[in-house]
């Protein structure tokens, strides 16, 4: 029967919807909770933070990557492997800093912000800002203190969607205490 | 295409946001139940919206009821409902074996008084989607031992 | 062929979990001084294994083993530590380890929102498959050592 295939094609863009209309309801509980959209800005970096730390493992466990090297490969593993497991795009690299400390993550389109159009007295709201949050948090469970902040913005009439990340220090790794061999 | 482990954090934010920012005590327990399920709600709206504009019309309430245990249920949580049960007069039960969102939670009783904010939203999503094929209802959902669970739709009769 | 122990710690030296199958013979002192003692060693031993090492190096610390028994180590790049105590017949237990972090501590630790990251661990579902997936190591033998 036409139903029965027509209902599988739909099958896996219904599942990748769950995820960008719950997020989408997301923020909407959030800009009715808040009075300004810096602090909902915040509570979405807030909330990206506490997933980015626990799906750092999950992506540990399914990929193969191991340590990175240096910044550059932290680079491509984010956009090439992590990108296209979680949202399935893969942003392009580009601007690095002459230091080889900053560069930025362009998204030609952004799974998120499908079909959403920020009303008008939103214009300080940063509609995908968990994204930040998940990059920082993650990468600080790899050791590395990153600041993620979103430079252009579809939603907000640009061309393409960028984050600019800029690696601020390793973590070192401190013994907690004393020990006492015997 | 989003992966299904950031489907699962999120939700987890989800219910630890609006517990956190809900005060606690029963009364409040039963609106964030309220608040999650609300936002299921606008989910399952949507998700029928943007799905089901192509299928031919359902037959009736049971062949609805069936999509929803069937193709509802493998697209959001990779496996159909286990069981579908109804009294003919408008209750159906729903029940799934090993609920994809509380499968890695317990095996047993551990938790199980957390069990309620992890259906909350689930409810919403069923009563959604069927809103938007045309069935008003009311859906609760109920756990004995993790990860089995029931839901129980009650359709509204208009 | 044998299993004896398992110690998990997070990068901060917290003992997470610890479990034991086939351990004849306790240190003598309390659980939390062992888990400080186990992961002061580990500690110092992976920053001398690497600080001497004469090539560059990816991998750093493995294993160690002894004229009875054989520690093996694997850390994750978040800095989780999984050891595991076998008798000398088990010839590397890495993949195993690295199994017990992504097919268990990944499912029922990381996915399961009411366990905080950084507690000991609490899941009964999570110690019941870990024991699970313990006695059904080709090398767990309960009857041995």
């Amino acid at each position: 029967m036409s139903r029965q295939s027509n209902r599988t094609t739909d099958n896996k863009k219904m599942n990748s919807e769950l995820f960008t209309l719950t997020y989408g309801a997301l923020v909407t509980q959030l800009c009715k909770d808040y009075e300004n959209d810096e602090e909902v800005n915040k509570q979405l970096d807030k909330m990206g933070y506490n997933i980015g730390v626990r799906l750092i493992e999950d992506f540990l466990a399914r990929s193969s990557v191991g340590r990175c090297q240096d910044f550059r490969e932290t680079a491509d593993v984010i956009a090439k492997v992590a990108f296209k497991m979680y949202l399935g795009v893969t942003p392009s690299v580009t601007n690095w800093s002459p230091a080889g400390d900053e560069f930025s993550l362009v998204l030609e389109s952004n799974p998120l912000v499908d079909f959403v159009e920020l009303p008008d007295n939103h214009n300080v709201l940063i509609y995908s800002n968990l994204l930040c949050g998940v990059l920082r948090g993650a990468l600080e469970m790899v050791q590395m203190a990153v600041d993620v902040r979103f430079a252009q913005d579809t939603l907000r009439g640009d061309n393409v969607t960028e984050i600019r990340m800029k690696f601020i220090k390793r973590i070192e790794e401190n013994l907690p205490y004393h020990i006492r061999f015997f | 295409m989003a992966d299904e482990a950031l489907f699962q954090f999120l939700h987890s934010e989800l219910i630890q946001y609006i517990y956190k920012s809900g005060a606690n005590g029963e009364t409040e327990n039963g609106k964030n139940i309220t608040k999650l399920e609300a936002m299921g709600f606008r989910v399952g709206q949507g998700l029928i919206e943007r799905f089901t504009k192509e299928t031919p019309r359902f037959k009736d309430e049971l062949d609805v009821m069936k999509f929803i245990c069937k193709d509802f249920w493998t697209c959001l949580f990779k496996k159909q409902i286990d069981n579908l049960r109804t009294n003919h007069q408008g209750i159906y039960v729903l029940q799934d074996n090993s609920f994809r969102l509380l499968s890695q939670l317990s095996a047993g009783k551990q938790y199980l008084e957390h069990a309620p904010k992890y259906l909350a939203f689930t409810c919403g999503l069923v009563r959604g989607g069927l809103s938007d094929l045309g069935l008003k209802s009311v859906v609760t959902a109920e756990v004995a031992g993790m990860p089995a669970c029931k839901f129980q739709v009650m359709i509204q009769k208009v | 062929m044998t299993v004896h122990n398992l110690y998990i710690f997070d990068r901060n030296g917290a003992c997470l979990h610890y479990s034991e199958w086939n351990r004849k013979k306790q240190a003598g002192i309390s659980k939390q001084e062992e888990f400080k003692l186990m992961y002061g060693m580990l500690f110092s031993i992976r920053s001398f294994v690497s600080k001497m090492s004469p090539l560059d190096m990816r991998e750093g610390f493995q294993c160690f083993q002894t004229s009875r028994y054989k520690l093996h180590f694997y850390e994750t790049p978040t800095g989780l530590k999984f050891i595991m105590n076998t008798d000398l017949s088990v010839p590397n237990a890495r993949e195993t380890l690295h199994q017990i972090y992504s097919t268990l501590y990944v499912d029922y630790i990381v996915k399961n929102p009411l366990c905080s990251l950084g507690d000991p661990l609490q899941s009964d579902l999570f110690s019941a498959r870990l024991d699970t997936f313990i006695k059904n190591l080709p090398y767990f033998n309960p009857r041995a050592a």
